[in-house]
């Protein structure tokens, strides 16, 4: 079932489309073309046979920032595979801040993770994505993740990590359990030093990756990256400011579709 | 080419060979980070094998699909050659393996342009380094990084060329990345541990099946877009580590 954000302008309004599936999207704050969004899971997340799916589209001009309000657990698959995809696009003079928690694959598990970023050679995007192998004292299920982050019609970075057996080697993950990574696409970032234990690779375009591999999440821990790099956001292109307004609660609903669990564009609850 | 080639036997081995003016003995294949980080002598199989599932598969993969670009429509070969360029560098996250890759192709390509230069594959290719040298900067990879190799074509994409040139074959391009990259652990483990030269040989020859089957899983490609991508965290993390060493043996 598919979760869409869609945040856009919409002559001097900020729109908000907002569908929920596995996930359901709410607005937490809204001022000017900035919007916070959570995303709250709607019910045990991921079962075996769960296939979740998030579109964020982040119109021209906006600035969204989605925040989780509890991480995924991949629970065992129970003989079913699962699957979350998010297919990501971020406009002209746009951003995007997601700041994920962490993505636990437990013993059983059987998960292909796949992100899909499309951004805007003047928009930029930041994302945190933090993969666990195994619950407390776990080894941890079977993991393929790929991310594809694409600027300006160009590849930035196209990356597989294949967790499901052949990782334990010296050069891929050893015997760490935890990959946390953070990506930049469409601004090179500030220098700054890199913090104990994360590594950044500056990519061959506008972007850069930051990692962290390691044993458990607290000493792999690349989140400083995040508030090093989230001014990069803020220094997108400036566009003429709309009027400060909630998002518009007349605008369609995203009652599309069969989908009971759609939530309307609601006005900010914070 | 109306010239007779000689036996493309000869050539594989031939550029699988060490002494080749490469620039090959520089490099440990990541070794030396890695020992360096931890790894224990006796499980320098593994990494090799780790390798050969990921960056090196990459690599290869990259090869295969330059000389297939090469070996076509010959309006297409330069376009062609800077797509698989392009996706080699997405694939590549870490500046110190792309600028280890970068500094190696331009050996290869020297030795290209003296030995096959008026060959159509190595005319497309100094297209493509030209056409990816002036491109709108923008575009280009600016900062502290890469700089001095930008323009530089990668390792891969001059070997699938040269792989063109004498008549291998996919599978043989593919093979060749394999074996160097193998071939060059095993023997920068001699000049940084105690290891008994036959042994090393014989990590060599143990994985000598995962260097054919990877060369069989990439041979068949030819659309830049299906180079696999798969990544190793903790080489990329050794190798960035390296570049920042003072003392060192190997550039990489």
């Amino acid at each position: 079932m598919r979760t869409v954000v869609e945040v856009a302008r919409a002559g001097r309004r900020v729109r908000c489309v907002l569908r929920a599936g596995h996930l359901a999207p709410r607005v937490l704050e809204q001022s000017g073309d900035r919007v916070r969004i959570a995303l709250v899971a709607t019910g045990a997340l991921l079962l075996g046979g769960d296939h979740v799916r998030v579109e964020v589209r982040v119109g021209d001009g906006v600035a969204v920032e989605l925040v989780e309000t509890s991480g995924t657990v991949a629970y065992h698959g129970r003989g079913l595979a699962s699957s979350w995809s998010a297919d990501v696009r971020v406009g002209r003079g746009a951003s995007l801040l997601w700041d994920a928690l962490p993505f636990v694959v437990s013993d059983g598990a059987d998960v292909t993770r796949t992100t899909s970023l499309h951004v805007h050679d003047e928009g930029a995007a930041l994302l945190r994505e933090t993969l666990v192998l195994g619950r407390d004292g776990q080894r941890g299920g079977l993991l393929r993740s790929a991310t594809r982050a694409v600027v300006s019609g160009r590849d930035l970075l196209v990356e597989e990590l294949d967790l499901t057996g052949g990782h334990a080697v010296p050069g891929v993950l050893g015997d760490a359990r935890v990959v946390d990574s953070v990506l930049l696409a469409g601004a090179r970032p500030p220098a700054a030093d890199e913090p104990r234990g994360v590594v950044v690779l500056d990519l061959h375009g506008p972007g850069a990756l930051a990692r962290a591999v390691g044993t458990a999440a607290h000493v792999a821990d690349a989140g400083a990256l995040v508030d090093t790099w989230r001014p990069v956001l803020r220094a997108r292109p400036a566009t003429p400011e709309p009027d400060d307004h909630p998002c518009d609660p007349d605008q369609p609903t995203g009652t599309t579709g069969d989908d009971d669990r759609s939530t309307p564009c609601m006005s900010p609850t914070t | 080419m109306t010239a007779v080639h000689p036996p493309t036997s000869v050539l594989f081995a031939l550029l699988a060979d060490a002494r080749l003016p490469t620039g090959g003995h520089t490099q440990s294949a990541g070794l030396e980070p890695a020992l360096l980080a931890g790894l224990a002598v006796a499980d320098v199989p593994g990494y090799i094998g780790g390798r050969l599932a990921t960056v090196t598969r990459t690599e290869a993969a990259v090869a295969v699909v330059a000389r297939h670009v090469v070996l076509g429509d010959p309006d297409e070969r330069v376009a062609g050659l800077r797509a698989v360029w392009q996706a080699w560098a997405a694939r590549t996250p870490a500046p110190a393996l792309r600028e280890t890759s970068q500094r190696l192709g331009r050996g290869y390509l020297r030795l290209a342009h003296r030995l096959w230069g008026a060959h159509p594959a190595v005319v497309a290719l100094d297209a493509a380094v030209v056409a990816e040298r002036t491109r709108p900067s923008a575009e280009r990879p600016a900062g502290p990084v890469g700089r001095s190799d930008r323009g530089q074509p990668p390792r891969p994409l001059v070997l699938g060329v040269v792989g063109a040139c004498v008549g291998l074959d996919a599978r043989q391009v593919a093979q060749l990345v394999g074996y160097d990259d193998v071939q060059t652990i095993a023997s920068a483990t001699l000049k940084l541990a105690p290891v008994d030269p036959a042994d090393a040989t014989g990590w060599v020859v143990a994985a000598a099946p995962t260097v054919e089957a990877m060369a069989a899983r990439v041979a068949h490609l030819t659309d830049p877009d299906d180079i696999p991508a798969s990544g190793a965290p903790l080489l990329e993390e050794w190798a960035q580590q390296h570049v920042r060493r003072t003392e060192r043996l190997f550039s990489a």
